[in-house]
């Protein structure tokens, strides 16, 4: 298999293509791929040439933490329950996640996701229950994985500068529906940063590795009882 | 005491970082990542908790009990008991900020059975109850970073311990962002940074926690405790990248384990144990799997989908994504695996090391779970622990002169830079790949003194080359320079396992198949002048 990689020594630098030719087991997923091809004592790209390990972010390895979001064949995805068997073509192509400044090939900072959740307190506080009905959806909403794919994939989401994408949505909604005190000027907040700029391509809600129900979240949130 | 650095940001982490700041301490929490990446949210089954709305005759001193029992003698009666007294606080803690609990018909947190236990006590979310305390906790987190007493520190990567006469100062950290070293002094530094999984490979735990802490830290005076008891989970699932967890939920929830003999099936726990023999300790169940020597099944499809979507479905997601396997219709192909490390940091019962000024929390630590740990009982530890550092770092009052690191510090920044402007690609990850399997060869779940011994001239050597091989500049200087410290610890587990002459909890021994009542004692190592020396705490040292 033909594998294009894109890749940057460091944040300064340009950003390049490499390719690999794989020929490791095909039952696995791409992050299976990745830690392949570093493996070897030797790496040698497409060209025939030396070069360097690829580096890129894993932790569980099994889609729960969202460290190794990256863009696989030009879909935002985790690679690591992204199988070769469901990749289409003859080429798989992988990229960074773009939407985040590139710190070394597909190692991404997405501390902005952290950032405007800190900025605008989203915290639960003092738990006092909201929406009696609501607790499978706040389950869901919980498990949100601050991965950025929602963000990636987003036609409204930037650089999370004003509109600041469905994670952190499904975050006011987490909040409001766990302390009623807060949710007033919780949907306040969710006006100004997503509710105001969300076109509801709801991209988002296809590529949420935890099946979040972020339409959900929007109309409770848009004037819906929390 | 003002200034506190928290390393690690998984549960126990928060629940310190969140301790001190709530009791007006500033707190600098280092890692990596953010928690989101944290070994934490992989927890999945429950915790362990008996509340006094508890209706079923369970009791504190019963949870007490049976944790001593599970830990084959080594829990320490009186950290098992603080632990278990102060669970229902904990829960009701959880309760407050808002994690989201499974609940019963009347809104209450709902709980299920779990192994080694007497009565059911796990209270739980799902299959994903570390995930959703760890949101909980994020959010915590986040009211104290708004109020200034928390700051997160991102890209930071433990390097070393800042300590001269054996108080520590606090710590040199790895800035991937500026890629030099940093010194970041405290007045107490907190461990919190997990298990040792890249000694075994690719565990059921994250990649990220492989225990260069404790071996880099065991390398400048701290004692480590319990090496040698390391749980095997008894039901674990093969996939192409790594064995998969599969929660003791599902044998709480009623699954059931057999393996197939002329196409009948036997279900052995039971034959062997009677009818809550699925739920017998993880030790014994993973010897048991071990001893069948067959292909052995978990099967929880009897339990229908409806129950199995309520409240097992990231185990179904787990199995449908990963092997294609329908768990209501089908039966779950299980092995044992390395799932949890019961020894770490020796610390005393308020979580400090014998470095004064320094403590561990969490699974870094050596605490309460004695040789083996029951299910349900690592989330309880990772918050008790956290609590109980920070109650005791807040009410500390002394006056320290911090001595001059500027040579210490210069030195460590020498070596490193001296390794990484090399231009040799010599890999550590094929080190670290031969280390994993020296381990899973030699320290299995079944050992004797002569694996155990080859094991160590294995680890000797790796580190002779550790030592003498420069290394590939072209992954993060961490991976590098953390390998010394990862061959440190794992001479240190295997020298631990050579010296208990005995069987007890998870360390079996063929050749020393009884348990000994002499030996009823925690194993404790020290290392000096490059030695390493084990000793029996039959004083009870970090016991008091």
């Amino acid at each position: 298999m033909k594998v294009r990689i894109q890749r940057r020594i460091a944040p300064v630098t340009a950003p390049y293509w490499e390719g690999f030719t794989y020929d490791g087991p095909e039952d696995t997923s791409v992050a299976g791929l990745l830690d392949y091809i570093n493996y070897h004592d030797d790496i040698i790209n497409d060209e025939g040439k030396s070069t360097t390990r690829i580096g890129w972010e894993c932790s569980c390895l099994q889609g729960i933490c969202g460290a190794c979001a990256m863009v696989i064949n030009g879909v935002p995805a985790l690679a690591c329950e992204t199988f070769l068997k469901d990749c289409k073509g003859k080429e798989l192509t992988i990229q960074p996640l773009q939407k985040f400044p590139v710190i070394h090939d597909l190692v991404v900072d997405r501390t902005s996701i952290q950032e405007n959740l800190k900025k605008t307190n989203m915290y639960i506080g003092e738990y006092q229950q909201g929406e009696k009905q609501g607790h499978e959806h706040q389950y869901l909403a919980a498990k949100c994985l601050k991965c950025g794919l929602c963000l990636e994939v987003c036609p409204n989401y930037v650089n999370g500068e004003t509109f600041y994408g469905a994670a952190f949505a499904n975050d006011c909604y987490l909040v409001a529906s766990r302390n009623r005190d807060k949710a007033k000027d919780i949907k306040k907040i969710y006006g100004e940063h997503f509710g105001g700029g969300c076109s509801k391509a709801l991209s988002c809600v296809d590529v949420c590795p935890m099946k979040i129900p972020t339409m959900a979240s929007m109309a409770k949130l848009n004037g819906g009882r929390v | 005491m003002r200034e506190v650095l928290v390393i690690g940001s998984g549960i126990s982490g928060m629940a310190a970082a969140v301790r001190c700041a709530s009791m007006g301490l500033h707190v600098t929490l280092a890692a990596p990542f953010p928690s989101e990446r944290s070994q934490s949210v992989m927890a999945a089954g429950g915790i362990n908790a008996v509340l006094s709305e508890n209706d079923e005759g369970d009791s504190v001193a019963s949870h007490i009990e049976d944790t001593l029992k599970g830990g084959a003698g080594l829990g320490g009666q009186r950290a098992v008991s603080g632990l278990c007294e102060h669970a229902e606080e904990i829960l009701h803690y959880l309760e407050s900020i808002g994690t989201v609990f499974s609940v019963d018909e009347n809104g209450r947190p709902a709980r299920r059975a779990f192994g080694g236990q007497s009565h059911k006590r796990t209270y739980y979310c799902g299959a994903s109850t570390g995930k959703q305390i760890v949101s909980a906790l994020i959010m915590e987190t986040r009211r104290y970073e708004a109020a200034g007493l928390i700051q997160r520190r991102l890209w930071s990567c433990f390097h070393s311990a800042l300590i001269e006469d054996g108080v520590c100062y606090g710590a040199l950290l790895y800035d991937e962002a500026t890629r030099n070293l940093q010194p970041v002094y405290a007045d107490a530094v907190v461990m919190a940074t997990g298990g040792q999984n890249a000694l075994f490979g690719k565990t059921t735990g994250s990649t990220q926690c492989d225990g260069y802490t404790q071996g880099r830290l065991f390398q400048q005076g701290v004692d480590l405790k319990n090496l040698e008891f390391i749980q095997y989970h008894p039901t674990t699932l093969e996939t192409s990248q790594k064995r998969m967890l599969i929660s003791e939920a599902a044998r709480g929830e009623g699954g059931r384990l057999f393996y197939l003999e002329n196409g009948q099936r036997v279900y052995f726990m039971e034959d062997r144990y009677g009818e809550r023999g699925n739920l017998m300790t993880r030790d014994v169940v993973s010897r048991e799997i071990f001893l069948t020597n067959k292909e052995v099944f978990l099967d929880v499809s009897f339990l229908g989908e409806r129950l199995i979507d309520q409240r097992l479905p990231e185990i179904r997601d787990l199995c449908r994504k990963y092997r294609g396997i329908d768990v209501t219709k089908e039966p779950i192909p299980v092995a044992p695996s390395v799932h949890f490390f019961m020894g770490g940091f020796a610390v005393n019962l308020r979580h400090e090391t014998n470095v004064r000024g320094l403590f561990a929390i969490g699974e870094c630590a050596s605490m309460y779970h004695g040789a083996n740990r029951l299910g349900g009982n690592s989330l309880l530890a990772a918050l008790y622990g956290g609590r109980i550092a920070a109650e005791e770092i807040a009410g500390r009052e002394e006056a320290r002169k911090r001595p001059d690191f500027t040579s210490f510090i210069d030195e460590q920044q020498h070596l490193l830079e001296k390794r990484q402007n090399t231009e040799s690609k010599f890999p550590v990850a094929y080190v670290r790949d031969l280390l994993a399997e020296t381990m899973q060869k030699d320290l299995g779940i079944v050992r004797e003194e002569a694996s155990l011994d080859s094991g160590i001239k294995d680890v000797d050597y790796y580190l002779e080359i550790a030592d003498r091989l420069q290394y590939d500049n072209s992954v993060m200087p961490y991976f590098n320079y953390s390998l010394n410290g990862i061959l440190t610890l794992a001479r240190a587990v295997l020298t631990c396992a050579k010296a208990r002459t005995e069987s007890r909890g998870a360390h079996y021994r063929s050749d020393f198949p009884k348990t000994e009542a002499d030996k009823c004692h925690a194993t404790v190592i020290s290392y000096e002048e490059g030695a390493y020396r084990t000793w029996l705490d039959k004083e009870g040292t970090y016991e008091s």
